[in-house]
């Protein structure tokens, strides 16, 4: 176990070098640079940047230097834990990210345990009592929740939260926590408001999950174990606990790292329709105005925890899957 | 102009004076201006002088739109994202030296209380209010203003500034001559500075006290340079603009301890991760009502800083917004908050957008294809392809039938407003568009109907556009692509990013792009789509290059009409005389209607802003344009609430 932990912490950083030169490389491939961009926004509100001062700040940020000089630059900032400059903010890169990944992991966390916990149950009722009237019910408001896109969702719930309660309900809390100190005050003034985004960033996955679930666990009921343990009278919720839904967990529990950048992605159009402070937004904004520094810094993070819930889920898997914790044999 | 403006302030001063000074004796003491009652504790502390020690001894009066206010109040509005500095400036930043009038046609005194030119309009003296004082209680001389200019002129100071600061040909100067009185020279005339110094530019010559500002300044503190590199910086400039913002970016607002002279100073900054920027009232600000009330009547401005857009429009609808004419205020709203003024409590503003077109279509003259560029400098060209537009379906389907066919030329409500300008070539006449598209030696036609150029290949040409800034683009394109396909014609639509945009002017690598249509009401300062005036003039970006720096790497000598303009152009700078500069500047106008050089569509319809029911004292219609900056011209400061 040990040995498997050692050996995969390796690969980790090796896929985190890999995940920021990509990423930087991604970041550069637009034309023209922060500058240019500035520039265009500058122009269109009547500014006029003369060249020298374009020519001073091109320097200053380092933005003439060929690719490999600003990666290395970058990256050897990043490892003494400086992030570098936000060229549009004009403020530390990690002054930004902090309280926003916070706020990103936490929602996105509740968001997989809204999903575990529903889609758990319901999926394996709906496999045990196959074609019922539960089993076609949750199927079809599963497929629902599947093809209404997130940002619709959104909208919807904000429209139908006006039109009923005359609430605007976007942001993560009320004003007067916005800036306090964490307490279980603030922590209810969270939950209160983030019940809507875990809802719509909840729903599509959930769908996925009841089928893929009830899919493993229709292959394994038939299976000659299960007859033979029924045969033996064993009570029969805890036969299927027992056994079969642990098998039929193997394939969803593997995917766990893969549901984190997928709800990380269908999050930024959440997170900007509703205006979460989440690092959607922040991730898009410096995207489009090529504010290279906090754009790499925050993909740099988001792949850090992609990996670090793959690691996650392979411990898990090792954990409810005894062919895989010794190794096949 | 500036002697009577002086002398109306001076009169509205001393009636202000003797009127607070009777009730004062009534009262049985002899103070002369009252303050809003939140600063009472503060004074009564003694944390903060009386009022009469804050303000000037010659406040500027504001008259009241309507009828004198009330102290208190929240405004509450929205930003968008994170450099919305736009909005910032335009209900608070606003505060020149000399500014606007609420009618847009004249400068009028703000910081300083009076001014005058030279007659060739190389020297211009500016009179300060005494006693005008910064938010930290600093008093404001003609020291600051000459720092900010010589910070600003300074080259490595890397910041954006109006062009006017650095100009190589033309160095401004500033000669302190006491506390209250400062003189700007430049080497050549500059006809147009005041009403540059007017527009939302020139909060840029008192931003910087010099106090606080010169201590991060190199040439000020030898130090400087350590002291930022202490502090994390990379050099003095980059912490000096962290210490004192720069006005047309978010450095402005995001620090609480930045001295200014606003209505309202930064409590809560614009920060990465605020979720507000929350203003509250600066006890120092130089202005009063009539009855010697200090002015902002109102407490405090909350605005929600959102990505949303749909936010805030469901914001504005629930009432939760008190007054604001941006992001949320669309075309495509409109019918939205009509419908929802008596549940949401609040009423619709006009705006009078300064733009003339909701899209100026700029065929590059200066292109790199020989057939294209003979093409699109042939007048007939063009006006085969203004007669092939169908403006009014592109009005009905897309602005819900608001506006009407326009050219791009002066505004109705402007006084150069010229009909055969605004009119021409705009009726749709697919025959006589074949008829000028054969005068510019288009006659045949290739098997898919699509007329052949001069050398024999398919017409066809790209227009870019982008959608980010103005939704309705790549829409009326659609439909001009398809009116265009009738007479023979293809074009092709491409949506790109908007820093893209303006790459592919630099490197001269485009056929076609669009943008609105500014300078409908600010004519002489604003020529762009009249002439090769900027780098906006897209459809002679080379031309343009040349009027301002010849000896640019991207400078082509112009077409004759062009220069001619130029020459005008620099004729009304040499003049301080108003009627000698319209009169030019309706000689360029005449050039632009003969030469015809940018395809207008429509006149764009009326902007509005959303206004709570109980806010007060708002102007019934606003003008509105960015050197303009609405609300800020209609002072925001004497809104009240009831």
């Amino acid at each position: 176990m040990i040995q498997f932990i050692v050996h995969r912490s390796l690969t980790m950083v090796l896929t985190l070098w890999a995940i920021s030169i990509v990423a930087f490389a991604i970041i550069q491939l637009p034309p023209g640079d922060y500058l240019t961009a500035y520039v265009a926004q500058l122009n269109a509100s009547g500014d006029q940047v003369d060249p020298a001062t374009l020519d001073a700040l091109r320097e200053a940020y380092g933005l003439g230097e060929p690719f490999y000089v600003q990666y290395f630059k970058w990256i050897g900032g990043i490892f003494s834990g400086d992030f570098g400059q936000s060229f549009e903010w004009r403020t530390s890169v990690t002054s930004l990210i902090w309280g926003r990944l916070g706020n990103s992991v936490l929602l996105e966390g509740l968001a997989v345990l809204a999903m575990w916990l529903v889609a758990l149950p319901i999926g394996i009722y709906a496999a045990v009592r196959k074609y019922s009237l539960g089993d076609y019910l949750t199927t079809v408001i599963g497929f629902i929740g599947l093809s209404i896109p997130n940002f619709l969702f959104a909208l919807v719930f904000m429209y139908l939260g006006f039109v009923w309660f005359g609430e605007t309900l976007g942001g993560l809390y009320s004003p007067p926590f916005e800036q306090a100190p964490w307490s279980f005050a603030k922590l209810w003034d969270f939950l209160t408001h983030a019940w809507i985004p875990v809802i719509v960033l909840a729903t599509a996955g959930t769908a996925q999950l009841v089928r893929i679930l009830r899919a493993n666990l229709l292959d394994e009921l038939g299976k000659p174990y299960v007859v033979t343990a029924r045969a033996k009278g064993l009570k029969e919720w805890r036969l299927i606990l027992r056994y079969p839904v642990r098998v039929a967990l193997n394939p969803l529990v593997s995917t766990i790292g893969w549901l984190l950048p997928t709800l990380i992605s269908s999050s930024i159009v959440v997170s900007v329709v509703m205006n979460l402070p989440t690092t959607g937004p922040l991730l898009l904004k410096s995207l489009t105005s090529q504010d290279m520094y906090l754009a790499g810094g925050i993909i740099l993070l988001l792949g850090a925890l992609t990996i670090v819930g793959t690691l996650i889920s392979d411990l898990i898997l090792a954990w409810i899957d005894p062919r895989i914790r010794h190794g096949g044999s | 102009m500036s002697i009577l403006a002086t002398r109306s302030v001076h009169k509205h001063a001393s009636k202000a004076v003797l009127l607070a000074l009777a009730l004062g004796g009534a009262a049985g003491s002899a103070q002369a201006f009252e303050q809003a009652p939140t600063l009472d504790a503060a004074v009564a502390a003694g944390e903060l002088p009386a009022v009469d020690e804050r303000l000037p001894a010659n406040p500027l009066v504001v008259e009241p739109v309507d009828r004198p206010g009330t102290y208190g109040g929240v405004w509450r509005s929205g930003l968008r994202g994170g450099d919305d500095t736009g909005w910032l400036m335009r209900t608070v930043g606003y505060e020149p030296l000399v500014r606007y009038d609420r009618n847009w046609e004249e400068v009028v005194p703000n910081l300083a209380e009076s001014f005058e030119s030279n007659a060739d309009a190389t020297a211009f003296t500016f009179h300060l209010r005494e006693g005008v004082r910064w938010s930290d209680g600093e008093p404001f001389t003609a020291e600051d203003v000459a720092f900010s200019l010589e910070l600003s002129a300074d080259e490595s100071f890397p910041a954006s500034v109006p062009n006017w600061m650095r100009s190589v040909d033309n160095p401004a100067t500033a000669e302190v001559v006491d506390p209250t009185t400062l003189i700007i020279r430049f080497e050549k005339p500059m006809g147009l500075f005041l009403e540059q110094i007017a527009s939302v530019d020139g909060v840029q010559l008192v931003q910087y006290q010099k106090k606080h500002c010169s201590q991060f300044y190199q040439k000020y503190n030898p130090d400087a340079d350590r002291l930022a590199k202490d502090n994390g910086f990379q050099s003095w400039a980059f912490m000096l603009l962290d210490r004192c913002g720069l006005a047309n970016e978010i450095t402005r607002w995001s620090r609480d301890d930045i001295p200014s002279l606003t209505a309202w100073r930064v409590v809560e900054p614009y920060a990465g991760n605020a979720s507000h920027v929350v203003l509250r009232r600066n006890p120092y600000y130089f202005k009063v009502d009539p009855a010697g009330h200090q002015l902002p009547y109102i407490d405090e401005l909350r605005m929600r800083i959102s990505e949303s857009v749909d936010e805030l429009t469901l914001m504005a609808l629930n009432g939760e917004i008190d007054y604001q004419d941006r992001h949320l205020t669309t075309i495509i709203n409109k019918p939205l908050f009509f419908d929802g003024q008596e549940d949401g409590g609040y009423h619709l503003v006009d705006n009078l957008l300064s733009s003339m077109n909701t899209m100026t279509l700029q065929l590059n003259h200066n292109h790199a294809d020989p057939v294209l560029r003979g093409l699109f400098q042939d007048k007939n060209f063009r006006i085969g392809l203004s007669h092939a537009i169908n403006r009014q379906e592109i009005i009905d389907v897309v602005f819900t039938s608001q506006g009407e066919p326009f050219q791009a030329a002066p505004r109705p409500e402007s006084r150069f407003y010229d009909e055969v300008m605004a009119k021409q070539y705009t009726e749709y006449d697919p025959g006589k568009a074949a008829e000028y598209l054969a005068e510019a030696g288009l006659t045949e036609k290739g098997g898919d109907g699509i007329l052949l150029r001069p050398d024999g290949k398919r017409l066809s040409f790209t227009i870019e556009t982008i959608a980010a800034f103005y939704p309705e683009w790549p829409d009326m394109l659609q439909l001009i692509q398809l009116q265009l396909r009738e007479v023979g014609i293809d074009i092709q639509i491409r949506t790109i990013d908007r820093t893209l945009y303006y790459d592919k002017r630099e490197s001269n690598d485009f056929d076609a792009q669009v943008w609105q249509g500014e300078g409908g009401l600010d004519v002489v300062t604003e020529p762009r789509y009249y002439m090769p005036f900027d780098p906006e003039s897209v459809f002679a970006y080379k031309w343009q290059a040349w009027f301002n720096n010849p000896a640019s790497k991207l400078a082509e000598e112009p077409a004759d009409w062009a220069k001619r303009q130029m020459e005008l152009y620099r004729q009304i700078e040499a003049t301080a005389d108003r009627d000698e500069q319209d009169g030019l500047m309706r000689q360029i106008l005449a050039i632009a209607r003969d030469e015809f050089p940018v395809i207008g569509i429509s006149l764009p319809p009326n902007g509005y802003a959303v206004v709570r029911n109980n806010l007060h004292n708002v102007a019934s219609s606003m003008k509105h344009a960015w050197a303009f900056p609405t609300p800020a011209p209609y002072d925001p400061a004497q809104w009240f609430f009831d």
